[in-house]
């Protein structure tokens, strides 16, 4: 019955790109052959023209893998070609932006399945209101201007009647009084106030001290796009919480079914003549058996909370654990779909259908739960460190209660980051500053968590399936088992423990398998997570146009320029002088720590003034001694390595410091690799203490390896770049493979956000010295006596 | 007369046994029964060296007198055995110094103006100023530093000629001055039966191409041992290079060797046996345990590292390479040997602090392999101790330390190789020629003060011999991580590790325990 009435139609699916929309074009293809044409309505974006988001976004997707395997690559390109065509419609504007084609071929379809949505429970307002509103409201203008009368389905949501108890019925939601095309209006407008409001002084003001004490040694003009992103940020966020703010406070839940709800009333007062049939599933998730077993695109409402709940995240959750919580399979989900595609109403009242599964097949809230612990207790995560993360026993409080104890331990954590960022104790603390960022990082999830979707565990309602049930009743016993829709024909346990859960940790890619191989404490052992740079290096061997510049303090060696300082000038006092010595150098400590943090220039700047009147070439000659003294006990193996590595490939390689040459050169020269470093004027062979050109700190150091890679021809998209600080990021943000070793809490964070490689090499255990020569060896006593 | 070597069995009245551990002892009682091996008491030193040096010097050993072969405008070379013996280094003067001042007055005397001293150090790490200057004395230091005392440079392009190959194929190189000079003169101390005769000039001033002859895995597991030359492959083809060497130029070998007196006053107890031990050792020695077992690696290790042995020299000769070493071989096997009749299933050993390669240093994994497994085992004539298939007990803390100054290529050796395979033939074929030509590695050898990059892998077939004829080998008190990525077993105490030795050689084993050091040499029967 529904193959037969939609056999040689021709279909319309708007939203193809999205998880439904292309189930159902799949599903179209697969399961009704004699299906007339489906148009897919694909707007061009910026980057790719339609008919190349369908190949990409569409084609490719692993939905037709089953399809093209049945039937073979050549089969299905013919198939594809026959059945599918593309309509530039972009549902952004009125009209729909139809061409005169676009247009005709709007005015064959017969049936109109709308099933775009931008479904994010928290976008901002404005966005939300775009495309679930006003789209839907255009898509039944354009309709009704072409002046033909095919059949539109709406695929609405099961929330749109906002946070009802008791059962609900599939009727037109229930309206609080507003008017769509005013709410429309008033949201989309939402965004131009917000613009002005983020560019206020003090806020303005606010973000760029946020910016500067994230960004600071990074040089301004990282300082400068960190304060815009972080206002982006800004004036996404007031959208969203305006959007949810003014969903509450109409009674929904967030604005997505606000906007949902709304468009229910336009396309319901627009449709006219045109026969209208609403689809409202409830929460979709993945297929129970078609296209496979499992098929699911991106996160959508219960994964997050199912993994959450796997890796620990939510140690507790809100909702009343014997509610019902109403999923659906997408399959079950498309079946409906096409199932009232065939069945259009006889008249001009529209009808609604609920696609849920809550008064066939209700699935308690505990129950899932239940269902997590037990196939987490089977299949257990693992952490970092590869160990199995226990489920947790949820108590089920309220939902206030649960965010504010998240909200007093983010708080906690957020002061111990605010102390250990400010410790000036480098890549020391890196492990401690990971696990409070990882542990921030689960707050805020949890938080996010509880309010996105705390709501919908609190729901107390069940939806009504009886017209979807009046439809199942028509259809043929022989069609039931090809287009399934009936809520009651599975069970939870199989669909979580065989299909869904299964499907959601692959997709999340959590480990899953304990490490082995287990490299003893402290070894400088390759490790797992430089290997893609090593694959990197394989790629681009015999390169000479690729460069690897790297840092030196804190990246190939663990040494700073005070220690350095401290060793060359111990090593030419003698001893009884060492304790003025020190307590001078202790009470400039502060000072320098500050500078430090504020930007590694200034530090330099003023540090470098301490060599003020001491012979040049007696620091040389204790620059070299400091080589074997400081400089090659405090090596990493691995950056040793990895330069080794890159010079085999054929790569250039440049030591980029603000270190002084006295210390640099004489490795440098060692290593016969290039060096870019500190020199310090020299006036009758004395040290003055300025520099001879600005420190390579912040944007200069971008600089400084931009006009070498112009110089010596090199690639840097191709290139390598490895740092420690902040104050490098000007350098690893040209290069095509940047690595953070070691870095610092705040360069961490960035690497973190950007995707970088990050390696954290050691020293050879054994090796830490206090900087200061061996006041007992002979060489000692002898440099002194000279 | 001082006591011969002895082996006592274990009774109900034998008192706990010494163990060395590192920068640590301990004290083990063992199962009755047991033997304990104890080294011979230290011979009585000759009691005017200089005399016997000026007398070895006029009536050397089937060579003319060293006065005659001095001439005025010849090139005079003298070359001597660097830091890595003896073990600890000797209390000042060391007698090499003795014997170069002699040789540099008789020269000077004969108007020989052309002098340079070179350090043979082959591919072990250059020395530091203060490390010569102790081997060499203040006055030929001052003298000669730098210009004309200077360290060997196995890696330099141009200091190292190819003198030829062998008749089994041994390439053979010599350091370009020796190779270049009217007459050299070798200037040993030998400790143990390795040590000396061709085996000086051929690895000490040899470049990696002629080390490599006989420093390979298959050399070195048929040396069985390399402490006893004659049954020695690695002596065999040291012989046959020293052989085109002496061929090519006019070498005067002098040889000394020391006395077995290792330990200073200050840890006696080390070099006596336990029934002997004084109030005064007693005590001595409970104060040790208390340190090491309270204070830090390195506060230990510079303790350790500051001990001098007050070694005392037993003979010296000169002379023609083969007579010379004959007596010298002599003199150390009547320092060294000790009887022991037949085999046991297992045999433990304390291996201590210092081992040749960590001089001023710790001992890391692979050295501490190369000592216990290697030296220590290595240390019999005939058969080894321990039989065929039994378990060797060690006792190390065996920590996870390198020093990235001396040893930077053990690092990657230990992190890179070993934790992919332990085999000496399978690394051979994978990695040895990567360390041995690694640019960076060279760098260190050349300019600053690390081992040659192959040096580790010499370090582990040191072992290789030992690793091959023990069932089991395990290492008390080892840190579990470090003794499982280096393939053995750890335990935490001694009789734990009795207990895991069980499963190879069954509930009743025979036990020998070698006590040392002071050194010795196993005559097994």
């Amino acid at each position: 019955m529904i193959a037969e009435a939609l056999k040689g139609k021709t279909i319309l699916v708007t939203g193809s790109t999205g998880f439904l929309g292309k189930s159902i074009v799949e599903k179209c293809l697969r399961s009704i052959p004699e299906v007339g044409r489906i148009n897919l309505a694909i707007r061009s974006s910026a980057r790719r023209p339609a008919s190349e988001r369908l190949e990409r976004e569409v084609l490719s997707s692993p939905a037709f893998k089953r399809l093209k395997e049945e039937r073979g690559e050549a089969a299905f390109a013919k198939l594809v070609a026959e059945k599918l065509a593309v309509v530039e419609i972009d549902l952004g504007r009125d009209g729909l932006g139809l061409s005169d084609a676009g247009r005709e071929q709007l005015r064959a379809c017969e049936i109109v399945i709308h099933s775009a949505a931008a479904v994010e429970f928290d976008n901002p307002a404005d966005l939300s209101a775009q495309t679930n509103l006003l789209g839907a409201a255009r898509m039944v203008e354009a309709l009704k201007a072409t002046g033909t009368r095919p059949h539109l389905v709406h695929v609405s949501t099961a929330y749109v009647g906002g946070m009802l108890r008791g059962l609900v019925r599939e009727e037109a939601p229930h309206d609080p009084g507003l008017n769509w095309r005013h709410e429309a209006a008033v949201l989309s407008s939402l965004r131009g106030p917000v613009e002005e409001e983020s560019r206020q002084p003090e806020i303005l003001k606010r973000l760029g001290r946020e910016a500067r004490s994230r960004m600071g040694p990074a040089g301004t003009p990282a300082v400068a796009r960190a304060t815009e992103r972080l206002r982006d940020r800004w004036v996404k966020d007031r959208l969203i919480e305006r959007g949810r703010v003014h969903a509450n406070a109409m009674g929904f839940a967030d604005i997505y079914s606000f906007t949902k709800a709304m468009a229910e009333h336009a396309v319901v007062e627009l449709h006219g003549d045109i026969p209208l049939s609403i689809v409202r599933p409830s929460i979709i998730e993945s297929a129970l058996e078609e296209p496979f077993p499992g098929w699911l695109e991106g996160f959508r409402m219960a994964e997050p909370l199912i993994l959450a709940f796997g890796r620990g995240i939510l140690r507790d959750f809100s909702g009343l654990p014997d509610s019902v919580l109403d999923i659906i399979p997408a399959d079950f989900v498309v079946n409906t779909v096409l199932a009232v595609a065939a069945n259009p109403p006889p008249d001009e009242k529209p009808r609604i259908y609920h696609a849920a599964s809550g008064s066939r097949n209700p699935l308690r809230f505990r129950g899932m739960a239940d269902e997590a612990t037990k196939y987490f207790a089977k299949h257990p995560l693992r952490d970092r460190y590869g160990q199995a993360i226990g489920t947790p026993h949820w108590t089920y409080p309220t939902r206030e209660e649960l965010a504010t104890r998240a909200r007093t331990a983010l708080r906690f954590v957020e002061a111990a980051q605010w102390v250990v960022e400010r410790l000036p104790l480098g890549a020391s603390v890196a492990d401690m500053s990971d696990d409070l960022n990882a542990e921030r990082e689960r707050l805020d999830r949890g938080l996010n968590l509880i309010q996105l979707y705390g709501v919908y565990t609190e729901v107390d309602c069940i939806f009504d399936t009886r017209n979807l049930m009046s439809i199942w009743d028509k259809v043929p016993e022989a069609e039931r088992k090809t287009f399934p829709f009936d809520a009651s024909l599975y069970d939870w346990e199989h669909y979580f423990q065989d299909v869904h859960f299964p499907t959601v940790v692959r997709m999340s890619r959590a480990e899953t398998v304990a490490r082995k191989g287990k490299q003893p404490t402290g070894s400088t052992a390759v490790k797992s997570e430089s290997s893609s740079v090593r694959a990197a290096i394989e790629r681009r061997k015999g390169r000479s146009d690729v460069l690897a510049v790297f840092d030196v303090d804190g990246t190939l060696v663990e040494t700073n320029v005070v220690e350095y300082f401290l060793w060359m000038r111990l090593r030419a006092q003698p001893i009884n002088e060492w304790p003025g010595f020190m307590a001078q150098m202790l009470r400039e400590a502060p000072r320098w720590l500050y500078l430090e943090r504020r930007s590694r220039a200034e530090f330099q700047r003023s540090f470098y003034r301490e060599y003020n009147g001491l012979d040049y070439e007696v620091m040389k000659g204790l620059g070299r001694e400091a080589l074997d003294a400081v400089t090659l006990r405090r090596i990493y193996p691995e950056g040793m390595r990895r330069i080794r590595e890159h010079k085999r490939a054929g790569h250039r390689v440049l030591l980029l410091t603000g270190a002084l040459d006295v210390v640099v050169e004489p490795l440098a020269e060692l290593l016969d690799v290039e060096v870019d470093c500190a020199h310090l004027l020299v006036k009758e062979g004395r040290l003055t203490g300025d520099l001879q050109a600005p420190p390579p700190a912040g944007e200069a150091r971008g600089t400084l390896l931009e006009e070498y890679a112009a110089r010596n021809g090199i690639v840097l998209a191709e290139s390598f770049a490895y740092a420690d600080s902040l104050s490098d990021l000007g350098m690893l943000e040209l290069v095509g493979t940047p690595v953070a070793v070691n870095p610092d809490a705040r360069l961490s964070q960035v690497a973190g956000q950007r995707g970088w490689r990050v390696e954290r090499w050691r020293m050879a255990p054994g090796n830490w010295r206090l900087p200061m020569p061996d006041p007992r060896s002979l060489e000692y006593r002898e440099a002194v006596r000279r | 007369m001082p006591r011969p070597g002895a082996v006592i069995e274990v009774d109900r009245n034998t008192p706990p046994v010494l163990f060395h551990f590192g920068e640590g002892v301990r004290l083990e009682k063992l199962p009755l029964g047991a033997r304990i091996v104890y080294p011979p008491d230290p011979l009585e030193p000759i009691a005017h060296p200089e005399r016997a040096i000026k007398r070895a010097l006029a009536k050397p050993l089937e060579d003319d007198p060293l006065k005659s072969l001095l001439r005025r405008g010849m090139k005079l070379t003298i070359a001597f055995d660097d830091l890595s013996l003896p073990l600890p280094p000797m209390a000042a003067p060391d007698v090499r110094q003795l014997v170069m001042e002699e040789v540099i007055d008789m020269a000077a005397e004969a108007g020989v103006e052309d002098i340079h001293l070179i350090a043979a150090l082959g591919l072990h790490r250059r020395m530091t100023e203060d490390e010569i200057r102790h081997i060499v004395g203040e006055r030929i230091f001052s003298t000669f530093w730098p210009d004309r005392l200077y360290q060997h440079d196995g890696e330099d392009p141009e200091l190292n000629v190819y003198v030829g190959k062998t008749a089994e194929g041994e390439e053979v190189t010599l350091h370009r001055r020796a190779a270049e000079s009217d007459l050299v003169v070798y200037v040993n101390l030998t400790l143990v039966p390795m040590d000396g005769g061709h085996k000086s000039m051929s690895t000490g001033l040899a470049s990696y191409r002629g080390i490599r002859a006989h420093h390979n895995a298959k050399t070195l597991l048929a040396s069985r041992s390399y402490m006893n030359p004659p049954d020695s492959a690695l002596h065999h083809s040291c012989i046959r290079q020293g052989q085109l060497i002496e061929d090519t130029v006019r070498v005067f070998h002098i040889e000394t060797t020391v006395n077995n007196h290792a330990f200073p006053a200050i840890a006696n107890f080390m070099q006596k046996r336990e029934t002997d031990w004084s109030a005064r050792d007693q005590a001595m020695f409970l104060a040790m345990k208390q340190m090491t077992d309270l204070a830090p690696p390195a506060f230990k290790r510079s303790v350790f590292h500051a001990m001098r042995a007050p070694y005392g020299m037993t003979s010296v000769q000169a002379g023609q390479v083969d007579a010379v070493h004959d007596k010298t071989m002599e003199a150390v096997r009547n320092q060294l040997s000790v009887r022991v009749e037949g085999q046991t299933d297992i045999v433990t050993m304390g291996v201590p602090y210092l081992g040749p390669y960590n001089v001023n240093s710790p001992m890391n994994p692979i050295l501490v392999i190369c000592m216990g497994v290697g030296y220590m085992f290595n240390f019999y004539r005939n058969k080894p101790v321990l039989r065929k298939g039994g378990v060797l007990i060690l006792t190390h803390p065996c920590r996870c330390e390198f020093d990235a100054v001396q040893h930077p290529s053990y690092i990657d050796y230990y992190d890179e190789v070993l934790s992919d395979t332990r085999d000496p033939i399978e690394i051979e074929k994978k990695y040895e020629q990567r360390f041995a030509e690694d640019p960076w590695f060279r760098q260190l050898y050349r300019k600053s003060h690390a081992y040659h990059g192959i040096h580790p892998h010499y370090a582990w077939i040191w072992a290789a011999h030992g690793i091959d004829h023990a069932g089991d080998i395990i290492i008390v008190g080892g840190d579990r991580e470090v003794v499982h990525h280096l393939g053995f077993k750890a335990a935490t105490t001694l009789e734990d590790a009795f207990e895991m030795a069980e499963q190879t050689v069954g509930r009743y084993p025979s036990v020998t325990h070698m006590r040392m050091p002071p050194i010795m040499l196993a005559d097994v029967e």
